[in-house]
């Protein structure tokens, strides 16, 4: 296992080189340059100032030059500095990604609750009117536009019945864990969405299949409790495509962060990322691209690790 | 900590869970508006984050800085510069500008006394010419650091007054030193280091003499402000204890949190007008910008110049665009139809400038008359040439897109075929640089200063378009180079006539920015510049 884990590390090396250098062309390669940011308030600049911004910003070098700088600095752990706020890229990532990383654990969690009872019920009661209702509910969930349910969500629990807060992390002045808790809840539900609906697909389609099995069906010849059979032995197996899945879509989280983020002013990296795209903020894009790249194979190396505790026929050699 | 609202938060993650949607506790509003420990604490719906809190250096406008920062002038709700850190603004009037016999000007701006740093140190002409120091040199990225430039020396002998030299006579000389740097905190460093200091761009190091003093920046989400108590213009001032400025850059979210009655203050846009013209403890104010939409038609390229070279034709277009339709109905009738670049609040607005009525069958005949002639596809051509160009349009800004295509409906009518093309703003901004387009929507924020050169000067910096009227040149030039407003204006007067009947742009409509306003705040007085209506937050109060 620790071979393996050591030869899937070293195996990053490449593909992360390999993603970096696509990554830093296709965002030079979009139109316009970070000189858009000084002329976006329409405001009327001195043309020598922007081609001295370009100057000190080193955008007016050539590509594959900007590209050597910056990965000479991103292996020593230098990001390089924003341009727009002159700080430190990776200050910036670090400030933003706990607040990231918590929207995505409340959204998993709830995500993961929601549907093992909605996959699990849908399965064991097959064509029942709760599998329909389900059924339907995954549909919806996944056709969704979550720009959309979001701002339903606003309009219903915050302005109508101003039961949550609109937006935000906390009402400045009024903190306390309900009150956070409470500017929670609407974003964790919007990113969760989708993934309730796909998840709860994946374990009623594996469960059905796992409570046909002979297995289970000489689980239940053995006369062990229902719940016992669906809970301990069926559930086990028809977990492995799943968790697979979860761990993939971890990644997935990151990225769905950035509507959910940028519609309830949740300050996470996905914000960040929308504000960087369009400032053309080159070293904070490729900070944020570069850091949901590293979840994305991490993730994958999670899930191929989870799928080897589940099932105990794979060996990793 | 407040553990007990913590059970409803948890309540509702699990309701909501379940899809239950329902929650037990308190109900009904949770009015964030009013301070429990009657501390007078105003939260602002902002509609960005800014990147640093240095005014000069910022690329954004820069209201919230203006809380903390001043400048010798700012401007009020009239289009106006007035004084802050200067005593009065300097006129050949009252003696303090002095033009030379060899065409150089000497001008005495009187310093306000008594004014503080926010750590104690005074405010002096040190300040101001160290200011002017930064800005002019090489790399301080000011964005109108050319208007600067003119300026050629700097005297700060006297602690209470600043003397300048300006190469000539610049008409936009008060619109300028809207901040001011603290020489004792930054004296020391080259421009670079300025730029990017980042203690000060952030906040921990600001000072300033403003009413507010910086409290915390929360990255992503707020930036907090709290009263100055030593502020020169005395201890009563400012009542505000507190400002927290949300950052909500989404327009429906900040709609939504002005409704659900969370902050007291809010910009919206024009079209959310009707969603919050009723709402309860509020007003909302139509102020009117110093910004105006416009059609501009360019001389770019070989079909643009086929099509737009002659002045009849442009006008003939500008008469198949109903422009009050788009005030009334796109803009919900908050916009006023302009005639002219310059804003009817500014003193050098000319009401006089002919506008272009709309009448469509007047269009199709001097269509008719220039030779374009329709075809059987009902498109116009002339020597082969079909009358058919492609607008330039900026993603994600509804209201201009929404205006490109009642232009490109009305036009069709007219029998001139429109084709859009749609780009994010970096790329569409990069395309107008390089002047490879051939029309398009756009808006300009003007200062309080009247100085259109810029813009329509033949080789004007932000002049993309091709067109060039050395008659219209020569007026706007004149106009520039005085500092009387009478005077000014007298040209300015001209040059608007003369950028009406050149036809080379249709202006639209001067835009407002609705502004939501609780009826708790007093003293807000709604300023259309790119000063914002922040500028006099030392005398806003908050009631209960």
């Amino acid at each position: 296992m620790t071979v393996y884990i050591g030869r899937r590390l070293l195996q990053m090396i490449p593909l992360l080189f390999g993603i970096s250098v696509i990554l830093f062309g296709v965002i030079q390669a979009a139109p316009g340059g970070p000189e858009g940011a000084l002329l976006e308030t329409g405001r009327f600049i001195d043309p020598d100032v922007i081609e001295a911004y370009r100057e000190r910003l080193g955008v007016d070098q050539p590509i594959h030059i900007q590209y050597v700088r910056w990965l000479g600095g991103a292996l020593q752990g230098d990001l390089g500095v924003s341009f727009s706020t002159t700080r430190p890229v990776a200050e910036m990532i670090s400030e933003r990604l706990p607040a990231t990383l918590e929207l995505m654990g409340a959204s998993f969690l709830l995500a993961a609750i929601m549907a093992f009872g909605l996959g699990t019920l849908s399965a064991v009661k097959q064509y029942s009117w709760f599998d329909h209702v389900g059924t339907g509910f995954s549909f919806v969930g996944i056709a969704m536009p979550v720009f959309w349910f979001a701002l339903i969500l606003q309009l219903v629990f915050g302005v109508w019945l101003q039961w949550l807060p609109v937006a935000g992390t906390e009402t400045v002045g009024a903190t306390s864990l309900g009150d956070h808790l409470l500017h929670l809840v609407m974003p964790a539900t919007v990113l969760s969405l989708r993934y309730v609906a796909g998840w709860s697909r994946y374990l009623r389609s594996s469960l059905l299949i796992a409570l046909r099995t002979d297995y289970v069906r000489t689980a239940r010849a053995k006369g062990l409790r229902e719940s016992a059979v669906v809970g301990i032995h069926a559930a086990r197996n028809a977990l492995i495509p799943v968790v697979s899945v979860m761990a993939l879509n971890l990644a997935g989280l990151f990225s769905g962060a950035v509507i959910t983020e940028t519609i309830f002013a949740w300050p996470g990296v996905g914000r960040m990322f929308v504000q960087a795209m369009f400032a053309r903020d080159y070293p904070l894009l490729m900070g944020i691209l570069m850091l949901g790249s590293v979840m994305v194979v991490f993730f994958n190396l999670i899930a191929d690790l989870v799928y080897g505790v589940l099932d105990p026929r794979i060996r990793y050699e | 900590m407040d553990w007990g609202r913590g059970w409803r938060g948890c309540a509702m993650v699990g309701a909501l869970a379940l899809g239950v949607g329902a929650c037990g506790g308190e109900g009904g509003s949770r009015s964030a508006l009013t301070s429990a420990d009657g501390r007078q604490v105003l939260r602002v719906a902002y509609d960005r984050e800014i990147d640093v809190l240095n005014a000069l250096t910022s690329q954004n406008l820069v209201d919230i800085q203006f809380s903390m920062v001043e400048g010798l002038v700012t401007t009020n709700q009239n289009n106006t510069y007035i004084p802050v850190l200067a005593k009065e603004i300097p006129t050949q009037e009252n003696g303090l500008i002095v033009v030379r016999d060899d065409g150089t000007v000497t001008m005495t701006w009187p310093l306000q006394e008594g004014v503080r740093w926010h750590d104690g140190e005074a405010f002096t002409s040190e300040d101001v010419c160290f200011t002017w120091r930064f800005v002019t040199s090489e790399g301080s990225q000011v964005y109108n650091r050319h208007e600067y430039m003119s300026i050629v020396g700097c005297d700060d002998s006297d602690e209470h007054s600043v003397v300048f030299t300006w190469n000539g006579m610049r008409g936009y000389y008060a619109g300028i030193f809207e901040a001011i740097l603290p020489e004792h905190v930054m004296g020391d460093m080259t421009t670079e280091e300025v730029i990017n200091y980042t203690p000060y761009n952030r906040g921990d190091a600001l000072v300033g003499t403003g009413p507010f003093r910086f409290a915390e920046w929360r990255s992503g989400e707020y930036i907090r402000v709290v009263r100055n108590n030593d502020y020169w213009r005395g201890p009563q001032y400012p009542a505000i204890d507190e400002i927290v400025w949300s950052f909500l850059p989404d327009q429906n979210t900040r709609l939504n949190a002005l409704k659900a009655k969370q902050h007291h203050f809010g910009q919206i846009e024009a079209t959310q007008f009707d969603q919050v013209s009723d709402l309860e403890g509020f007003d909302v104010n139509l102020v009117s910008e110093n910004t105006f939409m416009h059609f501009d038609l360019s001389l770019n390229n070989e079909r643009a110049r086929t099509l737009f070279s002659t002045r009849d034709v442009r006008q003939a277009l500008f008469h198949a665009i109903d422009r009050q339709a788009i005030a009334d109905l796109l803009m919900q009738g908050t916009v006023r139809i302009a005639n002219s670049p310059l804003n009817p609040t500014s003193p050098y607005h000319n009401p006089d400038v002919p506008g272009v009525a709309y009448d469509p069958q007047l269009s199709a005949e001097m269509l008719d008359r220039a030779g374009w002639s329709l075809a059987s596809d009902g498109v116009r051509a002339k020597a082969g040439v079909r009358f058919a160009f492609t607008m330039l349009n900026r993603a994600g800004t509804a209201d201009r897109i929404a205006i490109a295509q009642v232009i490109q409906a009305q036009l069709k009518e007219v029998g001139v075929e429109v084709t859009f093309e749609t780009l994010e703003n970096a790329a569409w901004t990069q395309r107008w640089r390089s002047r490879q387009w051939e029309a398009l929507v756009s808006a300009w924020f003007l200062p309080a200063d009247p100085a259109i050169t810029g813009l329509y000067l033949c080789d004007g910096p932000n002049n993309m378009t091709g067109f060039c009227d050395p008659e219209l040149d020569e007026l706007m030039e004149r106009s520039d180079g005085y500092l009387d407003l009478a005077q000014r204006k007298e040209w300015l007067d001209r040059a608007q006539v003369a950028l009406a009947e050149t036809a080379r742009m249709l202006p639209i409509y001067y835009n407002v920015s609705p502004e939501v306003v609780s009826d708790m705040i007093t003293g807000y007085q709604g300023s259309g510049t790119n000063f914002g209506s922040f500028w006099n937050l030392w005398e806003w109060t908050l009631g209960g």
